[in-house]
């Protein structure tokens, strides 16, 4: 199996490499012959990269331990959900998974532009192929999975303890991966633009369709990460600003830019360039953000072990932005737009603000990040750049940017008549000042906390206003249901609904953060604690013995004051053969409100007396339902909509051209 | 207008050049280190004083041994890469005791019947202390277990191991430190 | 309209009143508790803050007070220790740096190269907010692009007259237009199925009152605001 998998690799590179070549050549000689073989290789290719993945998922499940990777990351005792997760668990499978996102997302390009005719595309499948090529030719030479052991061990190592714990691990990785990988298709279509010279009107549409899909899967990726933090890893926590996680929320800032700038091209003919270098700069930082996780530069719990990849992935993050940003200097003088504004306190502004605090966020959050790097090369010295600066620094970006999602939906294109603004904002204004003062007056003592549950209400009135004043201007003017209406204007509805989640999630976020409270205590058996205006008794251990593990769950009962039982936490202790300290499961009571959230820490005595940290965490919910709210409502707003066929886009784009020559040519 | 697009184009091009050159530079450099290696800043200052209970004996204080060179080894017995470096400290010891030259083993965060089971097991001769609240790591900056401090005559701390140490280096320092106290 | 004049003043001036007055009153509750201030901290609650300011060293991102490692809670355990020998903060703090050296903080310290990392971020986000500016000024000093950027299926401004723009100085917001103002969407997609009422250059436009606006009928403005509201609510944001 080692042979078959190795070869289909090999064969992927080989095909991937003539799609490069043929829609290269196909491009520059305008050869359409050539670019359309290049096209159909794409499915050869996706169909060749799924083969060898499933030819590593037998080798998992079948217990083939003459393959290295198998044997370092699966074992016989380990359940057959987790072998099959296991293809994910360690860099070299993780590797594979990532090449078969990237061919699939090639070949959903090639099925979906297949009539398409436009001088772009071939360029664009160009550099779809290009990206492909080099991370096959990872897979094949530094980071090979079917490498072969001589001596195949009889039992493998099994995955590490803490990939094997949770069945979050199935989502998890994949989800992200399908956001980060997206990002090469609009990367590829910015670049295409730039090397074809022609004015980017073109894809603007169709790019922003698949931006926002790769928006979703990114935020329900970096969702389900903050949820295994909190869930699986007992600190009771969501979020640490460990350099891997701030690396995979920079292309979300970067994209979410986009998102709101693309508009400013497709009204206003805005901005073209801009939104090209956005898309160069959030592809640049999912490369800069593999080389960070794979390159074994930063200390992370994310980090894959030792490989020698580093230097690749180094020379590719050069090569994405020489390339990119070389481009987008060269083609600066041609295509840049002349454009024009009516007035700065308008929704074009607004989007220009939207752009500078998002990317000053992400500027902030990189600087964070690599600074410990700037700082060891320039004086030796080694520090660690941890939460506290991360939570100090982009606070106040953060609270602006609530600030901005609660006004800018009520400013019109171009500019305000004032005293209608002010008659929108008297309702949303109202209510945050009322939260605020109701929040000041229940004893919370940080600022931000006040300020941040003030910005959340503003923007939760603001965006919910304006989306039921567009259902009901929907529904008298068009005499039709609400869903009609909700349908008319989606985008833009589906837009508001996605800052309601987002309203959701920094209301969570705040909570969580200013709101929480923590305990740790030592209980015998019997003894119990009041915590959080509950009573928690430890009633003792109870041990299961698992093919692959023993579980040591200590049961503690939670009681009201008023006598009723509230239910019972059963933290665990977990211990592994391969593990030398065992890994802590944390058990949770989850409230609308808040979680009662318990992990043990140690047992002694045989589990006569253990140490819990009880925490009470509220608004954690908020974040999970917030940010499905925030998913759903990218996703709605992705949705082809009924009236523009599968061609409609062209034709959209075509009038675009029309429009574009004649503004040219009046010039 | 139209003089001034090459050598604009040719400004900001140069501009990419330079910025992507900057960072590539820095990588490279953050590439050429181990993340998990982070300095100690106690090699070369004064090692911290200690007075620690034997696994079976009487206490052991570092400042009564001034004047010999010390090794203070930090070991657990759930340490797997603790038992591979166990053969070169009790050759280490062997090879000086009459020197004059201690090592000390100080157990963390164990228990005493785990940690008198492993020096049965191995047959450890040379001392061993147990840190029972960590307070003597926390002062010597332990990230982790095995750590070798190599103290000289003089109580400063001239060397840190991180991980498993091997008797010839070991060996070849003591022997300069030796050298250099017999002159 | 006259007549009801004064009211009328007092009541278009309302919502400006209840958005300044709840801004005060939020502003207000915000300065009350930024003035509040802390009661004293428990002991602790000292060692809570102080371990958070620590970076607990073997792992990956946590701080002592997060981490439930036990050598994070024999951490936790030596600072209460010097806490009730009477050590500050400060001297704890250095303590550990001295063992650990500086990357046992959380935060680094603020001298030398490693201290610009507080203000850098203050830096970007002026310059963030520099080159906003000056885009924004720049765009709004350029003249209009002329009536040609409607959609194309309004036949009649294709063949106007280009750039009657107002001269660069001054604001150009008060620009005559001799095209229709983008009252609705200039989306070039697939002309819509819902009938317009022909061009809607008579309507209200979305900025302020221009010169001379043309004078209508009460059906009129009815039937341009049921126009208005309709496009609005295609409007694809």
């Amino acid at each position: 199996m080692s042979q078959l998998g190795t070869y289909l690799l090999l064969f992927g590179l080989v095909v991937s490499g003539y799609g490069l070549l043929a829609a290269a050549v196909g491009a520059k000689t305008g050869r359409p012959a050539l670019v359309e073989s290049a096209r159909r290789c794409a499915f050869g290719l996706f169909a060749t990269v799924a083969a060898a993945c499933a030819t590593m998922l037998a080798a998992l499940l079948s217990n083939d331990f003459a393959i290295r990777y198998v044997a370092e990351n699966s074992a016989r005792e380990t359940p057959a959900f987790f072998k099959a997760l296991s293809l994910w668990a360690a860099d070299d499978g993780s590797l594979l998974l990532w090449n078969l996102i990237l061919a699939g997302y090639i070949a959903a390009v090639a099925l979906r532009f297949r009539r398409d005719r436009s001088p772009t595309f071939p360029y664009a499948l160009s550099v779809l192929f290009g990206v492909q090529v080099f991370y096959l030719v990872l897979i094949n030479g530094p980071a090979r999975p079917f490498a072969s052991l001589a001596n195949p061990p009889a039992d493998g190592r099994g995955p590490a303890p803490l990939l094997q714990n949770h069945p979050l691990m199935a989502v998890h990785p994949p989800f992200l991966y399908l956001g980060f990988i997206g990002f090469t298709v609009p990367f590829a279509f910015g670049m295409a633009a730039l090397l074809a010279g022609q004015g980017s009107d073109q894809w603007v549409s169709v790019i922003r369709r698949w931006a926002l899909v790769v928006w979703c899967f990114l935020t329900v990726g970096l969702l389900l990460g903050a949820l295994w933090s909190y869930s699986v890893l007992g600190w009771g926590g969501y979020w640490a600003w460990d350099p891997v996680e701030n690396v995979a929320l920079l292309p979300w800032l970067v994209c979410t830019a986009f998102l709101h700038s693309v508009m400013l091209q497709e009204r206003r003919g805005m901005a073209r360039l801009w939104n090209i270098a956005l898309v160069i700069g959030a592809f640049a930082l999912t490369t800069f953000g593999t080389f960070l996780t794979r390159g074994n530069v930063l200390s992370s719990v994310h980090a894959f072990t030792q490989t020698s990849v580093g230097p690749a992935y180094l020379a590719f993050v050069a090569l994405v932005l020489l390339a990119g940003f070389g481009l987008v200097a060269w083609r600066l003088p041609e295509l840049r737009t002349p454009a024009s504004l009516t007035s700065a306190i308008s929704r074009e502004g607004a989007f220009v603000a939207n752009n500078v605090l998002l990317l000053a966020a992400a500027a902030i959050i990189l600087l964070g990040t690599t600074f410990p790097l700037v700082v060891e090369a320039v004086s030796g010295q080694q520090v660690t750049i941890g939460g506290p600066y991360f939570r100090s620094s982009v606070t106040p970006v953060f609270l602006l940017i609530l600030l901005l999602v609660g006004t800018a939906p009520l400013l019109p294109w171009r500019a305000t008549n004032r005293s209608r603004a002010l008659r929108r904002l008297r309702g949303p204004v109202t209510a945050a000042a009322l939260v605020m003062i109701a929040t000041a007056w229940a004893g919370v003592r940080q600022p931000a906390a006040v300020a941040g549950f003030g910005l959340a209400t503003l923007v939760f009135v603001a965006n919910g206003q304006e989306l039921l004043s567009g259902l009901a201007i929907g529904r008298r003017a068009l005499r039709g249901g609400a869903v009609r209406a909700l349908a008319r204007g989606r985008r833009r509805h589906a837009g508001l609904v996605v800052h309601l989640g987002l309203a959701l999630v920094a209301a969570g976020i705040i909570a969580s953060s200013s709101l929480g409270q923590q305990a740790q205590v030592t209980l015998k058996t019997g003894q119990s604690t009041v915590f959080a205006g509950q009573v928690l008794r430890y009633q003792g251990l109870h041990t299961d013995r698992q093919p692959q593990r023993i579980v040591l769950t200590a049961t503690v009962s939670v009681t009201n004051p008023g006598g009723g039982t509230a239910g019972t936490l059963g933290p665990r202790m977990n211990l592994y053969p391969a593990a030398t300290e065992p890994i802590g499961s944390p058990s949770i009571r989850r409230g609308i409100v808040w979680d009662l959230y318990a992990s043990v820490i140690s047992l002694q005595r045989g589990g006569g007396s253990a140490t819990f940290r009880f925490y009470h965490n509220p608004g954690v919910n908020w974040l999970w339902v917030g940010g499905l709210v925030m998913a759903l409502g990218g996703a709605a707003a992705a949705w082809p909509g009924r009236r523009r066929r599968d061609s409609g886009d062209d034709q959209g784009a075509s009038a675009v051209r029309k429009r574009t020559t004649v503004e040219a040519g009046a010039r | 207008m139209r003089r001034w697009i090459p050598r604009r184009r040719a400004g900001l091009l140069a501009g990419v050049v330079a910025g992507v050159a900057v960072v590539v530079v820095l990588l490279m450099t953050a590439l050429g280190r181990d993340p998990s290696v982070i300095a100690s800043p106690l090699v070369g200052r004064a090692a911290p004083n200690f007075t620690l209970p034997q696994l079976d004996g009487p206490p052991v204080t570092l400042a009564k041994l001034r004047g010999q060179v010390v090794v203070v080894n930090f070991w657990a017995s759930w340490c797997a890469e603790c038992q591979t470096e166990q053969a070169a400290l009790d050759q280490t010891w062997r090879q000086f005791q009459d020197s004059g030259v201690v090592v000390i083993g100080i157990n963390f965060e164990d228990s005493t019947g785990a940690a008198r089971g492993y020096v049965r097991a191995d047959d450890v001769r040379y001392p061993v202390v147990e840190d029972a609240d960590s307070r003597t790591a926390l002062a010597y900056g332990l990230r982790g277990v095995p750590e070798t401090f190599v103290v000289n005559q003089s109580g400063r701390i001239v060397n840190r191991v991180i991980g498993p140490v091997d008797a010839a280096t070991l060996a070849t320092e003591i022997n300069s430190m030796l050298a250099t106290s017999a002159q | 309209m006259n007549a009801a004049g004064p009211l009328r003043r007092a009541r278009a001036g309302l919502p400006g009143l209840i958005v300044l007055v709840a801004l005060a009153a939020g502003l207000a509750a915000l300065v009350i508790v930024a003035a509040g201030g802390h009661p004293p901290a428990s002991q602790a609650q000292q060692v809570q803050q102080i371990a958070a300011g620590l970076h607990c060293p073997i792992c990956k991102d946590l701080s002592v007070a997060d981490s439930p490692a036990p050598l994070a809670q024999q951490m936790r355990q030596e600072i209460a220790r010097k806490l009730r020998a009477g050590e500050s903060a400060d001297q704890i703090r250095a303590r550990f740096v001295a063992a650990y050296g500086d990357s046992v903080l959380m935060s680094p310290p603020r001298q030398g190269v490693a201290g610009a990392v507080y203000y850098l971020p203050w830096l970007i986000l002026a310059a963030g907010l520099i080159t906003a500016f000056a885009l924004l000024r720049r765009w709004l000093r350029a003249p209009p692009p002329g009536p040609l950027q409607t959609s194309p299926q309004q036949a009649s401004p294709q063949t106007g007259p280009p750039q009657t723009g107002p001269p660069q100085a001054g604001p150009p917001r008060a620009s005559p237009r001799t095209g229709p103002p983008q009252a609705g969407p200039p989306q070039a997609g697939p002309p819509r199925a819902s009938p317009r009422t022909g061009p809607p250059q008579a309507g209200p436009p979305a900025g302020p009152p221009q010169a001379d606006p043309p004078q209508l009928s009460a059906a009129q403005r009815r039937a341009v605001a049921r126009a208005l509201a309709r496009l609005r609510a295609e409007e694809p944001g």
